[in-house]
């Protein structure tokens, strides 16, 4: 079953066009990659899933919902741009957002949500870190700490955009061995990647992207020499590996 | 109020002042965090200027210097400032630039308002310049009761939206797709700033009222990590400087709204240099003893080429004898230095082998100490140390 569709999903950046027409499914129960050169339109395709940039044309069904409803069945953690590390808040309050769906934004945080962030936080590794203040983190801390926020939401899929970028090994390791797992426990993952030895080593499916979608399928059969190439033209950098399976 | 005048041992009129000036303390305090946190109390800066048109306008309407009414014009004038400030900036200035514009170009009209005003020779007229450089002569208790409801309002608001709040201000487009609307938070945080300035205005004036939103959150930030004290000290401490500036000027017979800023820039000066952890000096300090460490580290590795300074200093730690040979104490520090050293340097070359058992990277100054016992086991083994 798949767990996003997305079909003609079309988004201009003033006249160019970031995405076009892009036909995409990605299947519950597995971990799925968005792979593509730069200004391939990776991340513009996540936030117009998401309603955060306005699509031109076309649709995507995230469970079976679409529009404002779909937010409700995904969690999402954006690329780190945006986020104010100089904020008053700790690391257990970032990882109790995740349960504000659940709990309504004016109720209290009860103890089994508080109990459910605990123990996301562990998963990632954090706990000991409970009443940091999130500036004080290294950059693989922090992305600990926003995947434990993403778990918190409990939601249907859970979306990542470029998790890794500038983290270092051993939290890179970590985290992809704990979206391994989640995905082996049925749980439905989809990520911007950029690095394509590891999305053939470790992931199940794969969206190869340059503006248009230039294949979508499992990861041998979407991520071809060929394919991979007419993707990336002369931005492949010399002598990266195309094909090592 | 009596009561209260009998409590603080005040005349009357002091007394609605201190009361004045302590809602004005809480209130902007609270509801100002936000645009600070931000980093917009600029926009503060130019609603508070832009009451004074609304101030005018009310009176040349109703012709009394009724609080509530001259309010009311401040709040609309507030308010038509801060949509312009947006509209401007969505579609062609940059924010700075809409600030700047807007905060002149209303602050002009009331100047010109007021002149006017002043020129045509109405008795009644005595008095608006309060809403300049704010004014605590005059002020009644039920002056007061407006800026306590007004205050209630915005606090109630704040209690219902801060989590909202919060996550839009860290993190923005993580709120966007938890299905927050940023320019419903974007209302609040200016309605907030409207509400804190039409408080203040009477009794800061329009001119200084920046300060009172600035200085609470600027303190409370200093000494809290986490959003919720940083919003309840902010309140603490815009009571504490309202009330205590009210005080110092109704003693010395000064201008309340300057003291009560002075006291407030003073105490946020403080914060600034002498928190204990963010601290400009606290800083300063760590940075200062972390350069001694290392320095005295280097001198240690190597004696000899050290400075004479940090010779000096190994010769008090007890490591150097004057005449610069190690003392026992000396060798078995350097031994240590040098274990911690290799260890460290190990950990760079080995550590992403090691699996370890959370995030809790070891402090490479002393591996040792700060590895789990089986991490460390593990790492001796690799790096071939024992």
């Amino acid at each position: 079953m798949d767990v996003v569709e997305i079909a003609g999903l079309t988004v201009r950046y003033r006249e160019a066009p970031a995405l076009w027409e892009v036909d995409a499914t990605f299947p519950s129960g597995a971990l799925s990659a968005i792979v593509g050169p730069n200004g391939a339109g990776k991340s513009t395709l996540l936030k117009a899933a998401l309603g955060l940039v306005p699509a031109d044309a076309g649709t995507v069904r995230i469970a079976g919902a679409e529009g404002r409803a779909a937010l409700a069945n995904l969690a999402y953690v954006p690329q780190a741009e945006a986020v104010d590390w100089d904020f008053p808040i700790t690391v257990d309050e970032v990882v109790a957002m995740g349960r504000y769906r659940a709990t309504g934004w004016f109720r209290r945080v009860g103890r089994a949500d508080r109990a459910i962030a605990a123990d996301c936080l562990e998963r990632v590794g954090m706990g000991a870190f409970a009443h940091r203040q999130i500036g004080r983190l290294s950059g693989g801390q922090r992305q600990r700490v926003f995947l434990a926020r993403a778990l918190a939401q409990q939601a249907e899929v859970l979306v990542m955009d470029e998790p890794f970028a500038g983290i270092d090994a051993r939290t890179q390791a970590d985290l992809l061995d704990l979206l391994r797992g989640l995905a082996d426990e049925g749980g439905s993952i989809v990520v911007v990647h950029h690095d394509l030895a590891q999305v053939r080593s470790v992931f199940d499916w794969a969206l190869l992207l340059n503006v248009r979608a230039l294949g979508c399928g499992p990861v041998a059969e979407t991520l071809t020499e060929d394919r991979v190439r007419a993707a990336y033209g002369a931005g492949l950098p010399e002598g990266t590996p195309v094909w090592t399976g | 109020m009596d009561r209260l005048s009998a409590l603080l041992g005040l005349p009357y009129t002091d007394t609605v002042v201190v009361a004045g000036a302590l809602v004005l303390g809480i209130s902007a305090g609270v509801l100002g965090s936000f645009a600070v946190l931000r980093g917009r109390s600029l926009v503060g800066d130019a609603i508070a200027h832009s009451t004074l048109p609304g101030v005018c306008v009310a009176f040349l309407v109703t012709g009394t210097k009724e609080v509530a009414g001259l309010l009311a014009g401040a709040a609309v004038a507030g308010l038509v400032a801060a949509l312009l400030m947006i509209a401007v900036e969505r579609s062609v200035l940059r924010a700075d630039t809409a600030i700047g514009v807007v905060l002149s170009g209303f602050f002009s009209l009331g100047i010109v308002l007021l002149t006017h005003i002043t020129a045509t020779g109405d008795a009644q007229q005595a008095g608006l310049e309060a809403f300049l450089f704010g004014q605590a002569a005059g002020l009644l208790e039920r002056d007061v009761a407006v800026m306590g409801a007004i205050g209630l309002a915005g606090l109630v608001g704040v209690a219902v939206l801060r989590r909202a709040l919060a996550a839009t201000l860290f993190d923005r487009a993580h709120a966007a797709a938890l299905g927050l609307s940023t320019r419903l938070v974007e209302a609040a945080v200016t309605a907030f700033l409207v509400a804190a300035v039409v408080i203040g205005v009477r009794l800061v004036g329009a001119i200084l009222m920046v300060a009172m939103l600035a200085v609470p959150t600027v303190v409370a930030r200093q000494l809290a990590d986490r959003f919720g004290r940083v919003l309840i000290l902010a309140g603490a401490v815009g009571a504490v400087v309202g009330v205590t500036g009210a005080l110092l000027a109704t003693r010395a017979q000064l201008p309340t709204g300057p003291v009560i800023v002075l006291v407030g820039v003073v105490v946020a000066l403080l914060a600034v240099l002498l928190a204990p952890d963010r601290g400009v000096l606290a800083r300063r300090a760590r940075r200062a003893r972390r350069a001694r460490e290392i320095a005295l580290g280097r001198a240690l590795g190597d004696p000899a080429a050290a400075s004479a300074g940090a010779r000096r200093r190994l010769v008090r730690a007890g490591f150097l004898t004057e005449d610069g040979t190690l003392t026992p104490a000396g060798a078995a520090a350097q031994e240590d230095r040098a274990e911690r050293v290799a260890l460290a340097m190990a950990w760079l070359h080995y550590g992403p082998q090691i699996r370890l058992r959370d995030a809790r990277e070891p402090d490479l100054r002393d591996v040792r100490r700060s590895l789990e016992p089986d991490a460390l086991t593990e790492l001796k083994h690799l790096a071939g140390l024992s």
